[in-house]
């Protein structure tokens, strides 16, 4: 009886573990097919002259030669990188503020949770289009708001002039992910055991003490990740200038993705995958980090 | 007394805040959309009531809103639902069966969701235009499911690890294969994670707008994002009503599904980026 009871487990094992890779197959073929051959057909295409209608050359570093040169480029990179230095601490800031007061026991808060997911739901091209009407010059709802509360006495030029352009793009970025940044530390906050607020409230630690003392410390890693995903979000935007700004005025507002695609659709390929293999490297350095500061949330969640 | 007067006080304009924030550049959608002119706001011109932009947007062959409606809706369901069929096998095998290096596909899995699209895009275009690709469904599905599946993924290991095992070892002494284990046993009790895995996908798959932006070329297979980007008046003038009115409808479905399901939703989210 035993022995036979062993040889089947052999055998399953064996099976089991066929079994296993059976089903992990097609996950790691489509991932395999369509995101790691595309980067690395990227990769090497950047070091192409890959022009359409012109022939195609070796052409080592050079694309990348001309990139540390191109002044285009690192406009666009700034730009990126202002745009995640200002937009990142408003959605974090909203969205704790927001998840807070879902976390509180108020009527209707399904109701109230579903509200602020809408702008999360809305394709991104769609409420950019609504920006843009937003953002009109002579009958936009921006300017009726601004010039009924009397914030300014003349319209505001949003769409027409690089700090306009910049804030249209960042409040219209804030708008849609500070809901996602909510819902995450919604759960955060979720997890915080209530007897803590007990002992706080016995110990007469005031509501302020409370949230700097006990709320913030353990919501601590929940931040970091959601800091890390909008970063790497912000890094790549490209929906919301292409419908929004078009990159304008004066190529202001050009993303990094969106320098990167203009070149694509011009036909210079090549060079299109030598600034998309920049930002692939800026964003898999986040990456890195947040595997590392991930892993070590997982145990503290 | 006075002080929880005070904190009610406090919670009521956040909230109001809260949703006048999320819900205002919506409402405006909506009140465009029935308006006969978007330049209502401006003094001495009035609201005037009309169904003419929905007309438009519906009945309207020129817009092609309709073809770009049937493009979104059913790629997104088939993206959706390759990703929930693809991501439970994987999260299956990852959760319960002897994988090597499950790990590493976990944490590669991971790494592969922070990558820019941009840096796919080019090559994809590229192999669809080869292969002949470019502007079919094929060519828009395969990359979709590829860029949802570690989100689908994620999740669904979230929620399969939360199954006792006892259950599958239960289906192993009745001689259960590991496949039937999957869709007689764990699917009917994963239904909730199955059902938000389903509709983050579906989200992610109907917001997608890099890809169909780069390898459709006309509304036989361009989906909404892109194709609300290229509405065009007839001499030039944004024809806002007509995209207010596109946008509406569009937007309606993910509104309510938002509202109605935003347990599953918020359920998905928190496990596919916390977990994480």
């Amino acid at each position: 009886m035993p022995s036979r009871n062993l040889t089947s487990v052999s055998k399953s094992a064996a099976h089991e573990l066929r079994t296993g890779c059976l089903f992990i197959l097609p996950l790691v073929v489509f991932i395999v097919l369509f995101v790691l051959l595309p980067v690395l057909g990227t990769f090497i295409n950047s070091m192409f002259q890959d022009v359409s209608f012109v022939g195609k050359r070796f052409y080592f570093f050079k694309n990348y030669e001309h990139l540390w040169s191109d002044p285009g480029f690192f406009k666009a990179l700034k730009f990126t990188l202002l745009f995640i230095l200002v937009s990142v601490p408003f959605e974090l800031v909203l969205g704790l503020l927001f998840a807070m007061l879902l976390d509180q026991h108020i009527p209707f808060r399904g109701l109230l949770r579903g509200c602020v997911l809408i702008p999360w739901a809305i394709p991104a091209a769609i409420s950019a289009r609504t920006w843009e009407l937003i953002y009109n010059y002579s009958y936009g709802l921006a300017n009726y708001i601004c010039l009924t509360l009397g914030l300014s006495t003349q319209p505001v030029n949003w769409l027409g002039t690089s700090v306009g352009a910049f804030s249209a793009v960042v409040v219209a970025d804030v708008w849609k992910t500070a809901p996602f940044v909510a819902i995450i530390f919604l759960a955060g906050l979720q997890a915080i055991p209530r007897e803590l607020y007990e002992q706080g409230r016995i110990d007469r630690a005031n509501s302020w003490h409370m949230f700097f003392r006990i709320t913030l410390p353990i919501l601590r890693p929940v931040v970091i990740v959601a800091l890390l995903f909008r970063t790497i979000d912000g890094l790549r935007v490209f929906d919301l200038i292409y419908v929004l700004t078009h990159g304008g005025p004066g190529g202001s507002t050009a993303s990094v993705s969106h320098y990167a695609y203009m070149h694509f659709v011009s036909g210079d390929f090549g060079y299109g995958s030598a600034i998309s293999v920049v930002l692939f490297v800026i964003a898999f350095v986040f990456s890195i980090v947040y595997v590392k500061v991930g892993r070590f949330s997982t145990e503290v969640l | 007394m006075r002080r929880s007067w005070l904190k009610t006080l406090l919670i009521f304009t956040g909230v109001a805040f809260m949703l006048a924030f999320c819900l205002v550049p919506f409402l405006y959608m909506v009140v465009v959309s029935f308006s006969t002119t978007p330049e209502f706001l401006t003094p001495g011109v009035p609201f005037k009531f009309t169904f003419d932009n929905f007309d438009a947007v519906l009945v309207g062959q020129s817009l092609h809103f309709m073809d770009y409606l049937r493009n979104s809706v059913l790629l997104s369901l088939i993206s959706a639902f390759c990703c929930v069929f693809i991501g439970s096998l994987a999260a299956y095998a990852v959760t319960r069966l002897p994988v090597p290096g499950k790990m590493y596909l976990l944490f590669l899995v991971l790494a592969v969701s922070m990558f820019p699209q941009i840096g796919l895009v080019g090559y994809l275009f590229k192999f669809m235009a080869a292969l002949g690709w470019i502007n079919t469904y094929q060519g828009l599905l395969l990359p979709y499911i590829a860029w949802i599946l570690p989100l689908s993924l994620w999740i669904l290991v979230s929620y399969f690890s939360q199954i006792p095992i006892e259950l599958d070892q239960a289906g192993l002494v009745d001689g259960c294969s590991r496949w039937q284990i999957l869709y007689k046993i764990i699917f009917p009790v994963a239904v909730p994670g199955i059902f938000s895995t389903f509709l983050l996908a579906f989200i992610l798959a109907f917001n997608e707008f890099m890809y169909a932006l780069m390898l459709t070329t006309d509304y036989r297979t361009r989906t909404i994002p892109v194709g609300i980007t290229m509405f065009q008046g007839l001499h030039g003038q944004t024809p806002w009503g007509n995209i207010m009115a596109a946008s509406v409808i569009t937007v309606l479905p993910a509104v309510l599904l938002a509202i109605i399901f935003q347990r599953y939703i918020i359920g998905g989210l928190t496990r596919g980026a916390v977990k994480g």
